[in-house]
């Protein structure tokens, strides 16, 4: 096979997808960032920048530059409006590609204010999801453009496969400084020194983090030092396979629910986009047998019921620990939230169930 | 789509990624890290000070008038509306840099004013910046603090607006 057909086979056939898979995987990520992963922190936060002296303006080198102030609170309340529903409309399907843009587009200009108090977060792929999977067609199935006669139902893999190429260099991108600011050297401890960083400093206290700081052992620290540049600089070379690259995402939840009770970063807006490479069509096809044995219609309608079903649970589900996380009843000493530890905890969960269930089925043969 | 256009979409992406690296690389060195980035945060620094660690945390210290009455406060109890993983960032750039690039504007002034008097309770005079630097170490009964220098100190006079530098 030659290197332009290998080339070709990786961008178009390293993932498979259908209609449907595309469709739930649209809902739930619609619902997740509606619910999770809005820039910001609402009205308080946008009416803090808004009325922030110039003086504290500190853009980061590129487009937010051309502007020299914060904007009004009002011009961030209209780009979350403008969010808002382009969200709603790719939730429901509405022209699904044009909304998925102008969400991602719109997420991107407040974070981007957001970010220019002088601080960069790293949370690019909250935008990136939805406009990479806008070129996928996820609105093909279980949406409003589905109903109209002659629609587009032909879904495409291979924004899939740029997705990974984007995560995997990321990773990379973390990795590769750290080798050079010294991680691999056996004499310094270098996230033992970022624990009793965000310990002392950002008062990060919660979960495993007290007793960590306690734990004194150089072999153990070393060893998530090394572990944790190998995997992320692997991760990069794992993009090329399919089979690999959903074994380093897996590692992944594992790392950031690590991360989460040392550390106490969840680092959630990742796991938007880890969630693209869950088999979406084995979900739709479970959640169909579910629901057809549930209630017993085997028609061609349960197929839309049974997705509009499991939307409408991840729905109140996602509501009610909104609601939850807002009343601050647990983790009140920590900015951890609960959302994002019921989260971490079941991505944790679905990993060791996949990786268990694919232990003893590959067991089997 | 065509899978032509498609695979030109992918070139370019595979080009671009590691020179917009590069890029963030250089300008992040100059200036500061620039935006949009494909980028993750590298956790580069290894706080590790002969066979302690060197933690450095710092203080806003607001002042009444002729040093009455002062509060001690973290960045993050002084501005509660920033997000926690802001903060260290936003002090750096702003209060923790060098000498000439202190300079704060009449409405900025104000507006730290402000935030004083809403985080401490008090009417504000003046507040200084305090960065120390925390050294720790490993004892038979746990890490310990084993001593504390304080690196930087500088007074914002929020009612003259003058603003002077008390010691470095």
């Amino acid at each position: 096979m030659s290197i332009s057909e290998r080339f070709n086979r990786w961008i178009f056939e390293s993932w498979q997808v259908s209609a449907e898979g595309l469709g739930l995987l649209r809902i739930l990520s619609s619902l997740f960032i509606l619910f999770f992963l809005m820039p910001g922190y609402g009205t308080p936060h946008f009416n803090f920048l808004g009325g922030m002296p110039p003086d504290f303006y500190a853009p980061p080198p590129g487009p937010l530059m051309l502007f020299d102030q914060f904007p009004s609170p009002a011009v961030f309340q209209w780009v979350h409006t403008i969010l808002l529903f382009s969200l709603i409309a790719m939730l429901l399907g509405y022209r699904t590609k044009l909304t998925s843009i102008i969400t991602g587009l719109s997420i991107l200009i407040l974070q981007g204010f957001i970010f220019s108090v002088g601080k960069v977060n790293h949370e690019i792929l909250i935008a990136v999801v939805p406009v990479v999977m806008a070129f996928s067609n996820w609105g093909a199935a279980f949406s409003i453009e589905s109903i109209r006669r002659g629609h587009d139902t032909k879904t495409e893999s291979w924004p899939l496969s740029l997705l990974a190429l984007i995560i995997g260099f990321m990773m990379f991108t973390a990795g590769f400084p750290k080798i050079l600011g010294g991680w691999l050297d056996p004499t310094t401890q270098a996230t033992q020194g970022h624990l009793l960083n965000q310990f002392f400093v950002r008062e990060r206290q919660a979960m495993l983090a007290e007793f960590m700081v306690q734990f004194d052992s150089v072999l153990f620290w070393e060893l998530l030092d090394w572990l944790t540049v190998i995997f992320e600089i692997g991760f990069l070379a794992a993009v090329f396979s399919p089979k690999w690259f959903r074994r380093f995402v897996a590692v992944a939840v594992l790392f950031h629910f690590s991360t989460m009770m040392i550390l106490n970063i969840a680092f959630l807006p990742n796991f938007l986009a880890y969630a693209v490479f869950l088999n979406w069509d084995g979900i739709y096809q479970n959640n169909l047998r579910f629901y057809r044995r549930l209630t017993g219609k085997r028609g061609e309608r349960s197929k839309k019921r049974s997705a509009l079903l499991l939307s409408a649970f991840a729905c109140l589900l996602f509501f009610i620990l909104n609601r939850l996380s807002s009343m601050d009843l647990v983790l009140r000493e920590s900015d951890l939230t609960l959302h994002e530890v019921v989260f971490l905890f079941f991505a944790l969960f679905v990993v060791m169930w996949i990786g268990l269930k694919k232990l003893f089925v590959e067991a089997e043969y | 789509m065509t899978k032509k256009t498609v695979r030109t979409i992918f070139i370019a992406v595979m080009i671009w990624l590691p020179l917009q690296y590069g890029i963030v690389g250089i300008v992040g060195y100059y200036h500061s890290e620039p935006w949009p980035a494909f980028v993750f945060p590298g956790f580069k620094s290894v706080y590790v000070y002969e066979d302690s660690f060197e933690i450095e945390q710092s203080y806003i210290e607001v002042w009444t008038e002729q040093g009455e009455q002062s509060v001690r406060l973290l960045p993050q109890e002084f501005f509660p509306d920033l997000p926690l993983s802001q903060v260290p960032g936003f002090m750096r750039t702003h209060f923790l840099t060098d000498e000439e690039e202190r300079q704060f504007s009449i409405q900025a002034k104000r507006w730290l004013h402000q935030q004083a008097g809403r985080a401490a309770g008090l009417d504000a005079a003046m507040l200084d910046i305090v960065l120390e630097v925390n050294y720790y170490s490993h004892h038979p009964h746990g890490l310990e603090r084993d001593s504390v220098a304080e690196k930087m100190r500088y007074t914002i006079n929020l009612i003259d607006q003058d603003e002077h530098q008390r010691t470095i």
